[in-house]
């Protein structure tokens, strides 16, 4: 298991640094980072489908100015990595146990704006010792101070990530034999459920005239087509 | 003294790494300074460095793809600055004046936009299992931002201030409400092939579905009135699981029911 947690741990500071710090060419959406990690755990399809259902969920949370959404990336990761490593030390691909990992992890990912808040303050001191040291002519210590900043984003991805890793596996042992059955019943239910709350966060937040209108139009022109097919 | 192509390619590459000390303060105040040194180095020698490098470092925020577009108009207000030309425009002023319409240019494009856009296209494929979703999300996606901050950043260097005009020509905010429009449609599509897929696997009668915007559009409602993304997904999990539950007694009872 720690092997499965150590390569998490590496993808999720990768993963982490994408998100603001470095990049942004979005290997940090859930939709890659999370078939990601687990491609590198050998079973990509759980990582695709827990990427999947966590995609869509905080995507209207735009990283506008100081907003810091909720951390999606950790928590498809970290969900990935329980999913993965809870299944082989009980024996079992089941998905509900990957749904339940998930869930449990969803709740964590609110660690990560915390971590990332207390990042962006401690930045605040990288840029008067960087002032400090254009003041005394030291200009490769005034970059370094920059680079410093990676150190801080890094560790904050890899603390939501450890976060998440210790509730989930303190939390779904527990769980997973009292609520096993009644996941068995509501499983696809629940993976049905997920990105639709995602679309219609998206749909609620979205600033477009007539948004409602276009989206039941399209869905019932969809629904049409493919019952007509 | 003019900036070398390998300088400019240096500080593109350092744009890459722009948001690395996003602070409350200055946010990526650090980072434009981090990013325009090595220009700035060429430009400017001995004394005059240090003075010409800390104008850099007060606040500055726009959207990061943005960014090289407004570096390269500033290397080279800085180029014309150094050679004595009288300057168009202040430098600091010029960047107060992009910023912030650059921001809100770019948050709704790539952001608001394109992003569930591309993320609607990819999740069709992930939703069939294919295991190349995450590849066609990032060739989708990275796309038109890759084209921005390379053609931004060559055209402020060419056209200085007047790179304005650039951005002004391509219309973004037409673009950015373009682009959110078919992030809706799709999403739209996305989510009746996920209702009907469901339907088939359970053998329900297709009509069905059609309900499902009811509870879409009330949690919708509840997402613009503030109440949390967790919050409902919570909830739902919670309502689905507690109905399972119920649905499995009753149908436990009713087969008992029958033996009698």
């Amino acid at each position: 298991m720690s092997v499965e947690l150590f390569s998490g741990a590496l993808i999720a500071l990768l993963c982490g640094l994408d998100r603001t710090a470095a990049f942004q060419v979005m290997i940090s959406r859930p939709l890659v980072a999370g078939p990601l990690v687990a491609w590198v755990l050998g079973e990509p399809l759980i990582g695709l489908q827990l990427g999947m259902l966590v995609e869509l969920l905080w995507l209207a949370r735009l990283p506008v100015g100081a907003a810091i959404p909720p951390d999606d990336t950790q928590v498809a990761i970290a969900g990935t990595v329980l999913a993965v490593s809870l299944g082989r030390v009980l024996e079992t691909s089941a998905i509900e146990l990957q749904l339940l990992c998930l869930l449990v992890a969803l709740p964590f990912g609110k660690f990560g704006q915390f971590f990332d808040r207390f990042a962006r303050q401690y930045n605040i001191r990288l840029v008067h010792q960087a002032e400090a040291a254009l003041l005394e002519g030291q200009l490769r210590k005034a970059e370094w101070q920059h680079l410093r900043g990676l150190l801080t984003f890094a560790l904050a991805a890899v603390g939501t990530y450890a976060v998440i890793i210790g509730g989930g596996l303190l939390v779904v042992p527990v769980l997973w034999p009292l609520i096993e059955k009644s996941l068995v019943h509501s499983v696809s239910w629940l993976q049905l459920a997920l990105p639709l709350v995602g679309v219609a966060v998206i749909l609620g937040t979205i600033n477009v005239s007539r948004a409602l209108t276009l989206f039941c139009a399209s869905f019932g022109m969809a629904f049409l087509l493919m019952w007509l097919v | 003294m003019a900036v070398t192509r390998i300088t400019r390619i240096h500080v593109w590459l350092r744009l890459m790494l722009l948001q690395a000390s996003w602070n409350f303060e200055r946010l990526q105040g650090l980072g434009f300074f981090f990013a325009i040194l090595p220009a700035l180095k060429k430009i400017y020698a001995g004394k005059d460095l240090p003075q010409a490098a800390q104008k850099h470092l007060s606040y500055f925020n726009t959207h990061p793809y943005l960014t090289p577009s407004v570096v390269g108009a500033v290397i080279k207000l800085e180029e014309e600055q150094a050679a004595g030309l009288e300057a168009e425009f202040p430098i600091n002023d010029f960047k107060e004046m992009v910023a912030a319409p650059y921001a809100a240019i770019g948050d709704a494009l790539f952001w608001g936009g394109l992003r569930p856009l591309a993320a609607g296209v990819a999740l069709f494929f992930a939703a069939k299992g294919i295991l190349w979703a995450p590849l066609i999300f990032l060739l989708f996606y990275n796309l038109a931002p890759t084209w921005f901050r390379l053609a931004g950043y060559v055209r402020g260097y060419r056209q200085g201030i007047h790179s304005v005009e650039f951005m002004q020509r391509h219309r973004l905010p037409d673009w950015a409400i373009h682009t959110k429009e078919a992030a809706v449609v799709v999403l739209a599509g996305l989510s009746a092939f996920l209702v009907f897929q469901h339907l088939q696997q359970h053998q329900l009668p297709s009509w069905l579905g059609l309900f499902t915007l009811l509870p879409m559009i009330l949690l919708g409602l509840f997402a613009r009135k503030g109440i949390s993304t967790l919050l409902l997904t919570l909830l739902t999990a919670i309502v689905i699981l507690v109905t399972s539950l119920f649905w499995t007694d009753l149908a436990g009872w009713l087969e008992t029911y029958k033996g009698y």
